[in-house]
């Protein structure tokens, strides 16, 4: 990977061939968890977390989910469609306007509260000693991850200062 | 999730928030231990429009004391800035002010 960087109004980044195939098949996963049968995926905590509470009273809960959580979901749909369209599938380039940078950083972001989730991953936790293990290679793309939003995160901010 | 969920107000409250405490409820975000903390700071300067040093403030209350609050107003403002957060990922809830 070459981390985002920032080039004029767009943020810039290559992924390898491997990379670009793992970002899609994790792709994949988010969109069964978000499209999943609501019944069937109730209680999931990487659900939970995607789609969290917006109030500790249980009743006022349920009320604001009600309202807000189809506009939730469909945004994030929204999201997913649009890293989808601007990964390239066997690696490359990865050249995105502000709109797509956006909808890239909250994909990332969900993914990496999805394997985070999953993972156990607390404050503590540190890269893994055996990448090869499965937890090992899974905490590997959850810290890759890390690593592409951090500098996109960086990319975005440095581009922000520049506009004062 | 990480953080104390002590109801009592955390100190070192900006002067701004201090002069919003009257109004009726407010937005908070939790601290988690996923979420970058650039991030954070992003995030809160993109909804909000805080400059740098207000996010990267509130950002470090939320990872050093658990939470902070971000916004305050009427419910329905509360409301809204909880579900542009969660857009975001980050952990959020609406509450009316203690």
């Amino acid at each position: 990977m070459r981390p985002f960087r920032r080039r004029g109004d767009q943020v810039i980044a290559r992924l390898v061939d491997a990379e670009a195939s793992i970002v899609g098949l994790l792709l994949d996963q988010l969109e069964q968890l978000l499209t999943a049968d609501p019944d069937d995926a109730r209680g999931d905590p990487v659900l939970d977390r995607l789609l969290p509470s917006g109030h500790e009273d249980v009743d006022v809960a349920a009320e604001y989910r009600g309202l807000t959580e189809p506009a939730l979901r469909e945004g994030k749909a929204d999201d997913l469609a649009m890293v989808r369209a601007t990964l390239p599938p066997q690696g490359g380039e990865v050249r995105l306007d502000a709109d797509q940078a956006r909808a890239w950083l909250r994909t990332t972001n969900d993914l990496r509260l999805a394997l985070g989730t999953r993972l156990g991953v607390t404050a503590d936790t540190e890269p893994p000693e055996d990448p090869a293990g499965e937890e090992g290679s899974q905490l590997t793309v959850y810290y890759w991850l890390t690593a592409v939003q951090g500098s996109l995160v960086d990319a975005l901010a440095a581009g922000r200062d520049g506009r004062r | 999730m990480a953080g104390p969920l002590a109801p009592e107000r955390t100190p070192g409250t900006t002067s701004r928030e201090e002069s919003e405490l009257d109004r009726p409820w407010v937005t908070v975000v939790w601290d988690d231990p996923v979420n970058l903390m650039t991030y954070v700071t992003f995030v809160l300067q993109e909804l909000f429009g805080y400059d740098e040093p207000t996010a990267t403030e509130l950002m470090l209350q939320v990872h050093n004391e658990g939470k902070a609050i971000v916004s305050s107003g009427p419910r329905e403002r509360m409301e809204h800035d909880t579900n542009r957060l969660h857009a975001y990922g980050l952990w959020a809830t609406f509450q009316r002010d203690t």
